[in-house]
């Protein structure tokens, strides 16, 4: 009960976030975007079929009420039928954000993980020449442009210059075999990019923990090492854990994946975005952007709901 | 030391601690050597930035490394080198043989875990034990350091508790496994003045109680008047003197213990027009004097207390001594 | 636990004593940072290198075409020649120039931008300025980099400088979130009390009393900055939004995915090497300026 009054007055007061981002995106995408007039007309239109075009788009009308449209086919989750395909909008999100949730989960839960392995070496040896072996390696990794990493990782791994182990580009996933020879390179590349960053955050987050006074007088009751790992730092190193990963889902779904989807050519997400962008296929924009800002009050509320979990302090009042 | 009826329970030999810093290493502990005897209670004093508190987490080697470091020195106990010991080892003995607690109630104690959990991991680590018996071990603890409902405070977490009660659990959870030690540094500094005297009661009762040595580390006189037997005065990581409290207080005989005697404000027969204070300043422990560390504050330093620092002497018989030139007589 | 060097600590209620300290203190670590002065030297050199561009000493060929297409690397083409026959190593040096706009512009612009929203944030903590400023960052942090400097770049109908605009736009919000914290610290300090007391106004408190105490944070913030946006100029213009006319190493690379899978790496190979080793060199820079500048950490030894 506690928890569901705490959701709903946290989704309410998400609210703001979500018109906020709605409307910077109108502004942006739909308002100043692209025009879509003269695609629909033949060779030189005259002057009442351009007005007809326009007002048939929806041009013609004032700001606000195209923005309060754009709020009505948010709240009813009714988007239309893309300008570009004349698919429903519904069907291709259907069809594109699993491709891109198979194609970044892999690389971001590696990342993370590794992430945190290697922090947790560094830690221990804070200080020493494996921590700053691996730090000066966090730095290396940090400065490599992601862009970079994956044209490396193609030529090594999928072409006739390298091992030529993999497919060079696209998507074409029938079974597990498929998806591990697809989502391979692509993962190794953003494990690759994301680890320097996450290596660094996670030795910060966890050698402020070990330096906590608690820490130090579970040592002075003998409390082994594994323990004292586990219970008083891993555990108390949780909150600062939780909000960098809830936080950069919504990002890695929906932009993570944007460079990766262009580069190596696959249907997901983040190419139907872009690819709306620069046509202005409103429909297809709005129905993305929205998702997008709903997924970040959910994930606020997730969050604020975990840090509940681990965290006795936290109340949910 | 020779005291035969009496062996000492722990002595610390020519220890030095130093931390890197960026501008070189600083010895924080410069050669000390001290002992303490089975069921007195003896205290460090000094003012901050002495060394008290490092020498206090030396013994149990937990000063933060890096940084700090043990260069040199023997740390006693029975026949055991603490100071050399493999920190496996050490880890079985701390929380056994020797406790310690800690100053800061608010943060000591591990905010996401209960009570109870801390104090049974604990016992379960140092006694053959179930969790259940180390369950009522520890309330019968709480119980005995004075906490009402223990039962109930039990699965409490530590922000639900005030300083006091945070402070009395730290003392239970340090008393469970009966150590022969107890180290306390400055336990009641952060708590208020009713607090802080009902936390000493409780910890000389439970000294007795236990039949264990107590170490308390404090810079304020008055804790030490209360409740030791003997005190050290440290100063700039030496220790300048050592001997009774009585002695101490009645007839201190290193002018830098007169000067903290004189400093504390009492009540006093004549109204003073201002309250007497230790002319300058600590040195920088980067920059220390060659001879005698308080020569430059001290009202009585003659020429050649700027030449060599003087050593301790301790009186074996009353375990009294002190690092002076010019005692006071 | 007691600090082992124990001078006596004035409080830090003098602003121009604590300014000084924390200055000169950097200063003396900084020297002091091996890695943080290779660093700074090599992000110097490649400054040289920018500059020599600006006055038109060196760099001035990076668009002829001068020679076969993908000749290997001689004495004539240092780095060899791109697909069509454009002077690799001329490219890349004027690359520098333009790495060193974009970082120069977004770093400057959006930390001034972020200073000045975090400390009225900040000062005016608890009121509808501090809570329509929040809610612009959180706005701004919720929509995916990409997509937004996409869809600026749209909205600006192809102007050059809408990259620029959607970074600044966007990379301001840390540093708003670091001084907005900063500030509503130093607001209770004595002398901000004192300043107010006065009857000094509010605008004169924050621009002459307070932001200047933010300073520390601002400079380690342009430096992430800098880096940030030279890394993200390569991803923007490897998908069409980046830089528009003149080159860059992005575009560089951008070109060169065509000619790896034809097996000619060298466009590849010195577009990168010199992207990697500026933003290595600044990030090694940005970590040593961190540590020393870090109060907690000057507090601390």
């Amino acid at each position: 009960m506690e928890i569901l009054q705490f959701a709903l007055r946290k989704l309410i007061g998400g609210i703001p976030l979500i018109l906020g981002v709605t409307f910077i995106s109108f502004l942006l995408m739909v308002y100043f975007g692209p025009d879509q007039t003269f695609e629909l007309l033949g060779k030189n239109p005259t002057a009442d079929e351009i007005a007809e075009v326009r007002h048939q788009l929806g041009y013609d009308k004032s700001f606000v009420v195209r923005y309060g449209e754009f709020l009505k086919q948010l709240v009813t989750m009714d988007f239309g039928l893309s300008d570009s395909t004349g698919e429903p909008v519904s069907s291709m999100l259907g069809r594109t954000i699993p491709v891109s949730i198979a194609l970044v989960t892999p690389g971001f839960i590696l990342g993370n993980l590794l992430g945190v392995l290697l922090a947790l070496v560094a830690a221990y040896h804070r200080s020493g020449w494996i921590d700053k072996a691996i730090m000066g390696f966090a730095v290396v990794g940090m400065s490599v442009s992601f862009l970079i990493v994956i044209i490396a990782f193609q030529i090594l791994l999928s072409s006739s210059f390298g091992l030529n182990l993999f497919p060079v580009r696209g998507w074409n996933v029938n079974s597990v075999g498929d998806y591990v020879m697809y989502v391979t390179v692509p993962t190794l590349a953003s494990v690759f990019v994301a680890l320097g960053y996450n290596t660094r955050f996670y030795r910060a987050v966890l050698v402020e923990e070990m330096t906590r006074d608690h820490v130090r007088t579970a040592r002075a009751f003998g409390i082994s090492p594994m323990k004292l790992f586990y219970k008083h730092i891993l555990k108390n190193a949780l909150i600062p854990i939780i909000t960098r990963v809830m936080f950069s889902i919504p990002l890695v779904v929906v932009s993570g994946s944007l460079l990766i989807e262009s580069y190596f050519g696959i249907p997901g997400v983040g190419k139907i975005t872009f690819d709306a962008i620069t046509s202005g296929d409103q429909p297809v924009l709005k129905a993305v952007v929205s998702l997008t800002a709903i997924l970040f009050v959910l994930t606020l509320l997730i969050t604020d709901i975990l840090y509940r979990a681990v965290d006795p302090r936290v109340s949910l009042k | 030391m020779s005291d035969k009826a009496n062996k000492p329970l722990l002595s610390v030999r020519n220890l030095i601690v130093e931390f890197a810093t960026r501008y070189g290493p600083v010895r924080a502990v410069d050669n000390i050597s001290f002992d303490i005897f089975p069921n007195e209670t003896v205290g460090i004093v000094g003012e901050s930035g002495c060394g008290k508190t490092v020498t206090g987490l030396s013994l149990l080697r937990l000063i933060p490394s890096p940084p700090g470091r043990i260069v040199q020195g023997e740390i006693l106990l029975g026949d055991q080198d603490l100071a050399q010991m493999p920190e496996k080892d050490l880890a079985r003995l701390r929380g056994e043989e020797i406790s310690m607690i800690f100053q800061e109630p608010m943060t000591a104690l591990n905010p996401v875990l209960t009570v109870g959990s801390q104090m049974i991991d604990v016992l379960l680590r140092h006694k053959k034990i179930s969790r259940q018996e180390a369950r009522e071990t520890a309330i019968e603890m709480l119980t005995r350091v004075g906490i009402p409902a223990p039962k109930k405070r039990i699965d409490e977490y530590p922000h639900e508790m005030s300083g006091g009660m945070r402070q009395r659990v730290m003392i239970a959870m340090a008393l469970s496994c009966n150590p022969r030690l107890l180290i306390a540094d400055e336990p009641t500094t952060a708590l208020d003045v009713t607090t802080q005297a009902q936390v000493l009661e409780q910890i000389v009762k439970l000294q007795e109680e236990f039949h264990m040595a107590v170490i308390l580390v404090t810079h304020d006189l008055g804790v030490i008047a209360e409740t030791c037997d003997r005190a050290l005065v440290m100063y700039c990581g030496n220790i300048v003197e050592s001997g009774t409290v009585d002695q101490l207080f009645a007839n201190p005989r290193h002018p830098y213990t007169r000067g903290l005697l004189d400093s504390i404000p009492r009540l006093r027969d004549e109204r003073l027009d201002k309250l007497p204070i230790i002319p300058g300043m600590v040195p920088d422990l980067l920059h220390l004097p060659q001879g005698c560390r308080f020569a430059d504050r001290c009202a009585f330093a003659q020429a050649d207390c700027r030449v060599a620092p003087p050593t301790l002497a301790i009186d074996d018989d009353n375990r009294s001594g002190v690092a002076c030139y010019h005692p006071l007589s | 636990m007691n600090a082992p060097a124990s001078s006596v600590t004035s409080p830090a209620s003098l602003p121009e004593e604590r300014h000084e300290s924390i200055w000169g203190k950097a200063l003396y670590k900084f020297r002091r940072d091996r890695t943080g002065m290779i660093g700074f030297t090599v992000v110097m050199i490649y400054f040289i290198a920018a500059l020599g561009v600006w006055l038109g000493i060196w760099g001035t060929h990076w668009s002829d075409v001068e020679g076969p297409k993908w000749s290997p690397m001689s004495s004539e083409f240092l780095f060899g020649t791109n697909i069509i026959g454009q002077d690799i190593f001329q490219r890349a040096i004027y690359s520098t120039k333009t790495a060193f706009e974009i970082g120069l512009v977004v770093a400057l612009l959006s930390t001034m931008f972020g200073a000045l929203m975090g400390s009225l944030a900040g000062f005016f903590s608890g009121t509808w300025i501090d809570e329509v400023i929040l809610w612009i960052k959180g706005v701004l942090d919720s929509i995916p980099f990409y997509l937004f400097v996409a869809a600026v770049a749209f909205a600006m109908k192809d102007n050059p400088y809408a990259m620029h605009v959607a970074m600044v736009s966007t990379f301001w919000t840390t540093t708003g979130r670091l001084v907005r914290g900063e500030v509503i610290k130093l607001r209770s300090f004595e002398f901000v009390e004192a300043a107010k007391a006065i009857g000094v106004p509010q605008i004169v408190i924050i621009f002459r009393h307070i932001l200047p105490n933010t300073f520390h944070i601002l400079l380690v913030q342009a430096t992430i900055v800098f880096v940030a946006a030279i890394k993200s100029e390569v991803i923007l213009s490897f998908l069409g939004l980046g830089v528009q006319d003149g080159v860059s190493w992005g575009l560089m690379i951008s070109e060169s995915t065509l000619e790896v899978l034809a097996g000619f790496f060298n466009n590849f190979i010195w577009a990168s090497v010199f992207l990697f080793g500026l933003v290595m060199a600044f990030n090694m820079f940005s970590d040593a300026l961190q540590d020393a500048l870090d109060p907690k950490k000057v507090a601390a030894e």
